[in-house]
């Protein structure tokens, strides 16, 4: 979520507010489904920062271990966050050909694709 | 009936072992001078005994002929013609060379007049002296003329039975040049050298002196017997004068009471050139993966792979080959375009004339041979090459699943497990999701 | 609105549909079938081979998967091939082409039809062409419409530019990378298009299949990406786009290192970091939009200039480092020799050396695409008038293509598919143009009457002969209602008059159509349906005559020597002998090791003298050489015009013991009569081939036919490798290499005795050796 605000240090304290005001928005505009969807969202993120610093401070020895541990969650990711932007409500006229069930479904024949080459790499 | 005609072949089997063979065959084509023949005749009846068919023939006789239909006639040739200036048609210095590349062994004597054995010499790596020159030496005081040459017999010669008598010599001497292939069995004595015979030997020497020594005919540089070993395995032997086999020498003595050495040291020279001593074979060579015992057809890198080799050598007085666990010097080499692993050939204790070496394939992949190389002056070459890939491991020759991978594991399985519960989730989710859309759309519709 | 000629009316517009439907699968089927006829000529006129040389190593491997299974095939390790290092084949081969080979194979014998797998490899590749022109009609019809996707279809079953690597025999990679490239571009816009990420996914997966298939899939990704930056710079960014990309990225690269020879270059390399950087700034961008509609724009921008400025620093510094430290490789040198056309020539001749990476002639783009070439820019400005997501990537595609294309011979393969797609595009909007049946009613009379005279002779032209001037006086009628400022009626002020001005425009395009088909039918036949395995000639008397003289040879060497013989050639024809001749083989055509070693060590020995080249060729176990001579038949493609490269190539290696300048005369010219340099006549390629030359000529002096001199009246002589068969044409010539002397001399003193020449007398050697003080 907060990418990088340690950055901005010579700027006023209008920063702190858009992060926050981005907060309250956030929380008061999205329902709940979404909110579901960005939790899974954030496990998956976590995951796979959790793999990187392994992989970058341990050892990188089964590169393709990493790869596919890796890959599968930044696949997910991007999966998922397909599946919330054409499930919001907002999106409605972009996407005049998926209809939200569609769109579910695409994401799960996706996500199978996924595993089935993650867990092809994996060993 | 039966028993007694196998007492009959036992018999004679029993005679033919007696005598010493060699180990490629019995017919002998001997050229000289017909005139000349009883002056050898303790040799080549020492050479009948053993058991081999002497056949003679006059140098310009046109039959029997060396080569009939590029198949040699006969397994050996002498060639005792020194001072003959024309052969028959077939017998050319190429002739020769073609015998020695059919297995046939030749030995040749040298002489003082230029001919076609003269003219053959250099291409063995000899290097004659000057036309005309003989060997002399003034040393060991005799009554015999200076050309008459007494030479001792070293003990290390493995072709030259180290009896303690020296061998009467008369005739040329000659240097040996760079190929690795020719070696000297009876090498000319210390004080001896090349000159014209009588007269002017001060002046040889004195031009030597002159010259510092270089390109001197003296010394024991020169050889008067030398073994060449064709790389197909025929043997040459070439000997400076043919007197040493004559009878008279033989007959000779060297002192008081004392026989020269002569008759045993022709029949040796005769024993090596006609592959009866110093004959080695390999018999068979296996390899195997070290637990199994049937080669494979290819090796994976890393392999711990076991090579057996095993030799024999021929005993010419049974006239078999027997296994010979003597060498203490053989190499194996595993090689792709340069030796990648080269080790010791041992022999295996306990088992005559196995030799083993058990050695790790290199972490290389490609077509590798095992290569053994065998050559020592005197001794048959051995040389056995055998070609084998070795492949990188299969696909599934990797461990599998390695322990330090593990949070990978746990973040694909959690990702997929995350997947397949966030769907359950969401789907449960979604006749409400679809009520409340639809209790919308009916209430937009209403108003 | 009246029409120019009469429309049936009592047709339901269902009725309607389905004819236009069935109309359309009958075409297509047509075209399939069309495309896969004008393959066939090399099958007819000849027999079905396997053609060229890369072929011959995609059949040997195909033969082993099928023979042996798919695992067999993935760990095969081929001693043949590179004697002695062998080649791991299932790490270092694209196993796509094999694989769907083995599939049909396998899948025809379950149906117990037992195609040969000869065949199967010989037809493969037309039959694929059939997919591609229904992947390209797919592709049209996202662009413009159906009538344009079955001129795009019909264009690129039969267009040369195709042809020319998808014949029959022609068993090669882009046999099938083609289709799966308009395939996956296919996929990647109906995913943009609907914002599915099924479609996504399923160009994902054939990108996969691409991946494994050919090495030109580098271009997808980089195309794909390209597409994306330039959606996003035009401001076009939408959840489309982000779904589309993501999913395409997440599983592709994924999927693309599954392919051992691809292994983790996807994330190593700088060809693909390219993909990963659009990646990231598309997550960035999704961010941000999302972040912008859940606050003011105020704050917004703020934190957009902030965050934007530090992503680009930190991802700039970082992409540098990363390659400074090298985990990031560089750019390899054949995507250096794309953008700097002299770069391979310095250092990498291997490169240089391939026929197919010389730039590309003027008159090949006209032979290859005839009427496309001059239509097709006419359609890019056509996709710049519509401007979607889908007609922007046309245009990029075209661009990038036009440049590869002018760089290498070979990349026109990549050129074909755009160009057969715009061409399509602009022809079709012409002919829509002038089918369409309305046209304008006659009331412009009125408002133009205070016009001047030009209008007046323009309007009532239902009669009007004038063909051109039609259109260009409605363009001025145009002008004169706009100056006028006379709103326009219910019908439409511009427009074509009358059945004559469509029938003349038509039937013109349809006699282009017919030239463009007689134009490809001709090149097809003539040109690109050669085997290069067996060549053909015309009599006096004008019947065919085939010269067949490199199977001759290959299958002397196939019956001829023993099973492990080992072969050196030039690489150009490895692949072949170890086809047809079954034999190791030293270097082939995969070139891979092509810095140390192996190419260069075949180099230098053909390139060096006798008593040079000796060692080298028993240190690699070589029985028998092979070269290529054309001076009798004046066929030049044979060695002697390659000998340069080869030259060069080992100089790169051994400098000082090989320098070109050396093989030239010391005027500079490349001569082989008695002008030639004494290392040009020394060299074991000069004498192999021209060995027994002279003696052919009866007397006269021997004329080499393809470099057009006279040879001297004394040959070459050869010490140290005896002549073994020469074929009838005197096209291929082996020799065999002779063993060691046996008496250990040098052969060449050992020929001189052979011959009867005397040694000359020599002095003992000096054991006398110098004594260190």
């Amino acid at each position: 979520m907060s990418s990088s605000n340690s950055s901005p240090s010579a700027q006023s304290t209008s920063p702190q507010s858009p992060i926050l005001s981005l907060w309250k928005a956030y929380t008061q505009n999205t329902s709940d489904r979404l909110k579901f969807i960005d939790t899974f969202l954030v496990f998956l993120m976590a995951s796979g920062v959790i793999q990187f610093l392994y992989c970058v401070l341990v050892t990188n020895f089964p590169f393709n271990a990493f790869l596919a541990g890796f890959a599968s969650t930044v696949g997910q990711f991007v999966l998922t966050a397909s599946l919330r932007s054409q499930v919001n409500p907002e999106n409605r006229s972009e996407f005049k050909e998926v209809s939200p069930e569609r769109a579910f479904a695409d994401f799960a024949i996706g996500s199978i694709v996924l595993h089935f080459f993650v867990f092809n790499f994996l060993g | 009936m039966w028993s007694f005609y196998t007492f009959i072949l036992l018999i004679f089997g029993f005679v033919s072992v007696l005598d010493a063979k060699s180990s490629s065959g019995n017919s002998v084509l001997v050229i000289l001078d017909p005139a000349r023949q009883p002056d050898y005749s303790i040799f080549f009846n020492g050479l009948k005994e053993k058991g081999y068919d002497l056949t003679f023939r006059a140098p310009k006789d046109e039959a029997p002929v060396l080569i009939e239909d590029d198949i040699p006639s006969f397994a050996h040739v002498i060639l005792f013609a020194p001072d003959s200036k024309h052969f028959g048609k077939d017998v050319t210095p190429q002739a020769l060379v073609q015998l020695l590349s059919s297995q046939t062994n030749l030995l040749i004597a040298l002489g003082q007049k230029q001919n076609l054995v003269t003219s053959l010499a250099p291409e063995f790596s000899l290097i004659l002296p000057p036309p005309g020159s003989s060997l002399v030496s003034y040393f060991p005081e005799r009554k015999e003329p200076p050309t008459v040459v007494p030479i001792d017999v070293p003990s290390s010669s493995k072709i030259l039975s180290s009896s303690s008598s020296p061998v009467w010599f008369s005739g040329v001497p000659f240097a040996l040049g760079n190929n690795p292939l020719v070696f000297p069995i009876l090498s000319a004595p210390a004080e001896g050298f090349a000159a014209d015979s009588e007269g002017s030997t001060a002046d040889a020497l004195f031009d030597a002196a002159d010259k510092g020594g270089e390109g001197l005919w003296a010394g024991s540089q020169l050889a008067v017997a030398a073994g060449f070993q064709a790389l197909g395995g025929a043997r040459a032997t070439w000997v400076g004068g043919v007197e040493l086999f004559s009878d008279e020498f033989a007959k000779k003595e060297i002192s008081k009471g004392v026989k020269s050495g002569n008759q045993q040291a022709a029949a040796d020279l005769a024993a090596w050139t006609f592959q009866e001593s110093l004959v080695l074979r390999i018999d068979s060579t296996t390899h195997h993966l070290v637990g199994t015992s049937v080669p494979k057809e290819h090796y994976t890198t890393n392999d711990v792979v076991e090579y057996v080799a095993q030799i024999s050598r021929f005993n010419p007085s049974k006239d078999k080959w027997e296994p010979y666990s003597g060498l203490d010097d053989l190499q194996l080499e595993f090689t792709m375009l340069d030796p990648h692993i080269r080790t010791a050939l041992p022999p295996v204790p306990g088992s005559p004339g196995k030799y083993a070496v058990t050695f790790r394939v290199p972490d290389r992949h490609g077509v590798f041979k095992f290569v053994v190389d065998y050559k020592r002056k005197g001794w048959t070459h051995l040389q056995s090459s055998t070609t084998v890939p070795v492949v990188p491991p299969r696909h599934d020759g990797y461990p599998r699943f390695l322990s330090a991978a593990w949070p990978y594991y746990a973040g694909a399985i959690s990702t997929s497990l995350g997947f397949f519960l966030f769907s359950a989730i969401y789907l449960a989710g979604d006749p409400r999701e679809g009520n409340l859309r639809g209790l919308r759309a009916k209430s937009t519709k209403a108003q | 609105m009246s029409t120019a000629y009469p429309l049936p009316t009592n047709l339901s517009t269902t009725t309607v549909t389905n004819t236009a439907s069935l109309l359309r699968i009958v075409a297509l089927g047509l075209i399939s079938a069309a495309a896969i006829a004008s393959r066939l000529f090399a099958v007819i006129n000849f027999e079905s081979i396997i053609h060229e040389f890369d072929p011959w190593f995609n059949y040997r491997a195909t033969r082993v998967l099928a023979s042996q299974g798919f695992y067999e095939f993935w760990n095969w390790f081929d001693p043949t091939a590179w004697y002695p290092l062998g080649r791991v084949v299932g790490g270092t081969v694209y196993p796509g082409l094999m694989a769907t080979s083995g599939v049909i194979y396998n899948f025809l014998h379950a149906f117990h039809l037992p195609v040969d797998i000869r065949n199967i490899c010989v037809l493969l590749a037309p039959g694929f062409s059939a997919l591609t022109a229904w992947a390209t009609y797919m592709f049209t019809k996202e662009m413009k419409d159906e009538s344009a996707g079955l001129l795009a279809a019909a264009f690129i079953g039969i267009v040369p530019g195709y042809i020319s690597r998808s014949v029959a025999g022609s068993y090669d990679n882009e046999a099938i990378a083609i289709f799966l490239l308009m395939f996956t571009f296919y996929c990647w816009i109906k995913a943009l298009k609907t914002g599915s990420a099924l479609f996504g996914t399923l160009a994902a997966v054939f990108y996969f299949y691409m991946v494994a298939a050919w090495g030109g899939y580098a271009f997808i990704t980089n195309m794909i990406p390209v597409h994306a930056l330039t959606l996003m710079l035009m401001g076009r960014f939408s959840s489309r786009l982000y779904v589309a990309y993501c999913s395409w990225y997440a599983i592709g690269t994924l999927s693309s290192m599954q392919v051992p020879f691809v292994g983790f270059q996807p994330v190593r390399t700088s060809e693909h970091m390219g993909a990963l950087g659009v990646f990231g700034l598309l997550q960035i961008v999704a961010f941000a939009q999302l972040a912008r509609s859940h606050l003011s724009s105020k704050q917004f921008q703020n934190l957009l200039t902030v965050s934007v400025v530090a992503m680009g620093v930190v991802g700039t510094f970082g992409f540098i480092a990363l390659t400074y430290m090298g985990w990031i490789a560089p750019w390899t040198g054949r995507f250096y020799s794309l953008w700097d056309t002299g770069y391979a020539k310095k250092y990498i001749p291997i490169i240089a050396s391939v026929s197919e990476h010389q730039p590309t002639a003027w008159p090949s783009f006209f032979m290859d695409l005839q009427l496309l070439i001059f239509l097709f820019p006419a359609g890019v400005i056509l996709c710049f008038r519509e401007l979607r997501d889908e007609h922007v990537f046309v245009i990029i595609y075209s661009v990038v293509a036009s440049y590869f294309a002018g760089v290498m011979v070979r990349l026109m393969l990549t050129l074909t598919p755009v160009v057969c797609v715009s061409s399509a595009v602009a022809f079709s909007s012409l002919i829509d143009t002038y089918l369409d049946p309305t046209q304008p009613e006659g009331e412009e009379e009125s408002e133009a009457d205070s016009s001047n005279g030009t209008n007046t002779a323009a309007t009532p032209s239902k009669k009007e002969k004038a063909k051109k001037p039609a259109a260009s006086t409605s363009a001025l009628n145009d002008i004169v209602t706009a100056a006028t400022s006379q709103s326009s009626s219910k019908s439409k002020s511009k427009g074509i008059w009358g059945l004559d001005t469509r029938l003349i425009v038509i039937v013109n395009a349809i006699g282009m159509l017919s030239f463009f088909v007689f134009h490809c039918t001709w090149v097809t036949a003539n040109a690109y349906s050669s085997p290069s395995v067996v060549l053909a000639s015309t009599n006096p008397d004008g019947s065919q005559h085939i010269i067949d003289d490199f199977r001759e040879a290959y299958y002397w060497l196939r019956q001829n020597t023993p099973q492990d013989a080992v072969v050196m050639s030039w690489w150009d024809y490895g692949y072949q002998i170890a086809g047809m001749a079954d034999r190791p083989t030293l270097v082939d055509n995969n070139t891979w090791n092509n810095s140390k070693s192996h190419i260069a060590t075949v180099g230098k020995a053909m390139s060096s003298s006798e008593e040079v080249a000796y060692p080298i060729l028993r240190k690699h176990d070589v029985d028998y050489v092979l070269v290529i001579f054309g001076g009798l038949l004046g066929y030049s493609g044979d060695d002697i015009n390659k000998f340069l490269w080869m030259v060069r190539i080992a100089q790169g290696v051994w400098p000082d013991e090989i320098q070109e300048p050396n093989y030239f005369t010391p005027q500079g010219e490349y001569r082989v009569d008695d002008r030639a340099s004494s290392a040009m006549k020394n060299s074991l390629m000069y004498k192999m081939s021209y060995y027994r030359f002279a003696e052919l000529f009866g007397g006269n002096n021997a004329m080499d036919r393809v470099r057009q001199q006279t040879m001297p009246k004394v040959g070459p002589t050869l010490d140290y490798l005896d002549e073994a068969f020469t074929s009838e044409n005197w096209i291929v010539r082996i020799y065999q290499v002779r063993k060691e002397d046996l008496l250990g001399r040098d052969l060449k003193s050992a020929n001189a005795f052979a011959q009867g020449k005397k040694k000359k007398k020599s002095k003992p050697v000096s054991r006398r050796k110098a004594i260190p003080v």
